[in-house]
């Protein structure tokens, strides 16, 4: 197929003096003229990406997620706005009880992050497994809320209110869910085979859960102020 | 043209060079995978998987143009019977069904993945000196969900309208995730990829609109999958995002035949008008680099370029009332949003009057990929000045009683404009994806029967437009002016039929270069400056061997007077300009 090569043999370079960034411009005397002159040696390096590219990434997931719920959120201010007939959902009592959950599970993702800085593995695997576990309970507290309105006889398609209610709940959930599975990942994988650190990834993965965590605070007052 | 400098005459030797061992999955080239499946398929490699989008924007833009070739001829000619229309079903759905097809296909598949996705992927790592994207798998990942959105988009034209109109949603919320995933990849590749030197101001522009277009795909795509989320929930959940009922009570009556709930205009259009941009700025960026090489003069005012390729993302993003000026919004928005209509032209003006500044006592050579080049500019600007016209609140509200004037101007602007930036591409790296170069002269008749083509079909769509209007105003309009519409109808329908001509010709053309074309033996046939042309055509599996590149100055080093030739190469030391000038002397 055209297009493409394939490389026949491979080199094994291992001389790394860092790279990637689009830093300054190195002083000259770094040339490769295709003579092989001595400089050259100075352009051959092990090229990685940056570890940086991770925070990166989760900050324009996050604005991309926030978009997401944006675009939702202006849907119900709209219809609730313009709607004579918004039939109010009441808020089943344990989504408070889910916040709470959700708030202590930031609080404990913090204490396994100052765990791992003071070089307490244990106590950092505890907190960490903590915050999954509260992570799963909220998930679960949100499905106990479902249930509870159904008990009710408010679904999904019963009016408007009940449908950002159930669509937002449940897109967050999902995305949390997102959250829980990069929680797991960092709990149970081995770092020393990947060119991201124990560190920089509960990091990354503490802004995604403390963005979790304010998302469902803003959803909240709005479902709650909608009413 | 002068001969390639020092800075690319790398022996062949380099291109059989070895790669460098790295710990992460990102910086594994799939070079000893052997089998077609592994290689092509499921490989994560940033340049079969832009050749792959390639591919698909291919397939797409063919069968997309049989979709138009077909409804013009059913305009024309009505009473004709025609395959796909007159069998499946009755008429007037399968028209609906197959200008639906024909939007969709034209500005997802082709449109959107084609100048980001395609050429982005390929071009990208290699243009700012990385050897993969940031996240490998999720590039893959984003390319199969593309193909899932094709496939469910073609197969809801053979279905009953409801399920179909389902199917359709899911496809194109498919489309958005994959959109989403590949905003995520350029915008990071770019942020934290780039090679040692490669500071902002060095950038080439068509990685600055690549950037600029991913951080703005990843705003609006997201826009467009949450109003996704809410219409499938609507029809498969029974909710009531969107109530028609409540929506036509509250409108005037001149409206309601035309009624959509505003709420899902409002987030339809949210995307759909940033949407223009994000298949514009590729192609300006594109476009740029084209006239600059082919000018051999560097951009002119290429950082005010850059402010302008920001400013149509910026400006492109806030204009989205600008289609709703008759859905009854607050009367003060038209207002608004014209002014912020108008406001794109400013970096537009940039554009253009950068484009002519560098083309200003320029050494132009008019190969295809310029004469593509040139033609953009020509379409958008015709293009740009009957969006004027839209962009004014009062008269686009006339405008809009005929489609025509609208359907002539997006095409004109936006279609073939962006296509003619995608073939200018084409033309100008195809000797870097293959190895070959495409026919000039056969590349050449192609333009000429394309440009003339395009520019006889949409133009007097305008006019469609503007008899339409005359139509329904109480003036006195010359009977014989308003007869003409179906004359003008025929005309057009002949002048698709040139042009879909002419892109038989191009694809005979493709597919003769790709197998018996020209071979390129130089890295750097065009004499270009940025570092894809530093190495072998194709490129190797892992882009630069073990010498990673270092930059040491800007993208347009064109006519640099101490330099041995017209050109300087982005990675080309000082110490070897020198040298290259002492053996040149």
């Amino acid at each position: 197929m055209p297009g493409t090569t394939a490389v026949p043999d491979i080199e094994i370079v291992v001389e790394d003096i860092g790279g990637g960034g689009g830093g300054p411009t190195p002083p000259p005397g770094g040339g490769d003229d295709g003579d092989g002159g001595g400089d050259d040696r100075n352009r051959r390096r092990k090229w990685s990406p940056s570890p940086k590219r991770y925070s990166t990434a989760i900050t324009i997931g996050i604005v991309s997620i926030l978009m997401f719920f944006m675009a939702l959120a202006s849907a119900f201010i709209v219809l609730r706005r313009g709607s004579d007939l918004w039939v109010t959902v009441h808020l089943p009592r344990i989504l408070w009880a889910n916040t709470g959950v959700l708030l202590a599970s930031s609080f404990t993702l913090e204490s396994a992050r100052r765990r791992l800085f003071l070089a307490d593995a244990s106590g950092f695997h505890k907190f960490w497994l903590m915050t999954t576990a509260l992570g799963f309970l909220f998930v679960a507290g949100q499905l106990v809320a479902w249930r509870q309105l159904v008990a009710q006889g408010v679904y999904i398609a019963s009016n408007q209110a009940s449908s950002f209610f159930y669509i937002f709940t449940g897109a967050h959930a999902v995305h949390l869910l997102g959250g829980v599975g990069a929680l797991l990942f960092v709990g149970f994988r081995k770092f020393e085979k990947t060119n991201i650190s124990l560190p920089a990834a509960a990091e990354i993965t503490s802004y995604y859960w403390h963005f979790m965590d304010g998302l469902w605070i803003f959803l909240l007052a709005l479902l709650y102020l909608g009413k | 043209m002068p001969r390639s400098a020092a800075g690319f005459s790398r022996p062949p030797a380099a291109s059989k060079t070895g790669m460098s061992t790295d710990d992460s999955n990102a910086n594994q080239p799939e070079t000893l995978k052997n089998g077609f499946v592994s290689r092509y398929v499921f490989s994560s490699d940033h340049k079969t998987i832009g050749l792959n989008y390639l591919w698909l924007a291919l397939f797409s833009v063919f069968l997309a143009m049989a979709m138009s070739l077909l409804m013009r001829i059913h305009l024309a000619w009505p009473g004709l019977h025609l395959p796909f229309l007159s069998n499946l079903g009755n008429a007037p759905d399968r028209f609906a069904a197959l200008t639906t097809l024909h939007g969709s296909l034209m500005v997802f598949l082709v449109l959107t993945a084609a100048p980001q996705a395609g050429f982005g992927n390929y071009f990208l790592p290699l243009q700012i000196g990385a050897r993969e994207m940031a996240f490998p798998t999720l590039n893959l990942l984003a390319f199969w969900l593309t193909v899932a959105s094709l496939f469910g988009l073609t197969t809801t034209f053979f279905l009953s309208p409801q399920p179909a109109i389902t199917l359709w949603i899911v496809s194109v919320a498919i489309f958005c995730a994959a959109s989403l995933l590949n905003a995520l990849n350029f915008s990071v590749t770019t942020i934290d990829l780039r090679a040692q030197g490669m500071t902002l101001p060095r950038l080439p522009l068509t990685v600055w609109a690549w950037f600029i277009n991913a951080i703005l795909g990843a705003l609006i795509f997201s826009i467009l999958l949450a109003a996704c989320v809410c219409l499938l929930s609507d029809r498969l959940l029974s909710t009531h995002f969107f109530p028609l009922l409540n929506f036509v009570a509250n409108q005037r009556s001149g409206v309601i035949p035309n009624a959509v709930p505003v709420l899902w205009q409002r987030l339809f259009w949210f995307f759909a008008l940033a949407e223009v941009y994000v298949a514009m700025l590729p192609c300006f960026g594109l476009t740029t680099h084209l006239i600059s090489t082919f000018s051999r003069k560097p951009v002119w005012k290429e950082r005010l370029v850059v402010l302008a390729l920001c400013g149509v993302g910026v400006f492109g993003f806030c204009v989205w009332g600008q289609h709703m000026f008759s859905s009854g919004m607050n009367p003060f928005s038209p207002l608004v949003f014209s002014l912020l209509a108008s406001s794109l032209g400013i970096p537009a003006t940039i554009l253009v009057v950068s484009w002519f500044g560098t083309l200003w006592n320029a050494r132009v050579q008019l190969n295809t990929a310029m004469l593509f080049a040139l033609g953009f500019v020509s379409l958008f600007l015709s293009g740009g000045l009957s969006g004027i016209f839209l962009a004014r609140h009062d008269l686009a509200a006339a405008a809009a009683v005929s489609d025509d004037f609208v359907t002539g101007h997006f095409h004109l602007v936006m279609g073939v404009a962006a296509t003619f930036a995608i073939l200018g591409a084409l033309f100008f790296w195809f000797p870097k994806l293959f190895g070959r170069r495409l026919n000039e002269p056969f590349g050449k008749l192609h333009f000429w029967l394309t440009f003339a083509g395009v520019y006889c079909a949409f133009m007097p769509m305008h006019w469609l437009g503007l008899i339409a209007h005359a139509r329904v105003l109480p003036s006195n309009v010359a009977p014989s002016v308003v007869a003409a519409g179906s004359s003008i109808h025929t005309f057009i329908t002949v002048a698709i039929l040139l042009t879909v001509f002419a892109q038989g010709l191009f694809l005979i053309n493709f597919l003769w270069s790709l197998f018996r074309g020209e071979k390129v033996a130089e890295y750097n046939p065009w004499c270009a400056t940025t570092l894809e042309w530093s190495v072998s055509s194709p490129p190797p599996a892992d882009d630069f061997g073990v010498t990673v590149p270092v930059v040491y100055r800007g993208a347009y080093e064109f006519s640099v007077p101490e330099a041995a030739e017209d050109f300087v190469p982005q990675h080309l030391a000082p110490e070897q300009v020198v040298k290259a000038r002492k053996s040149g002397e």
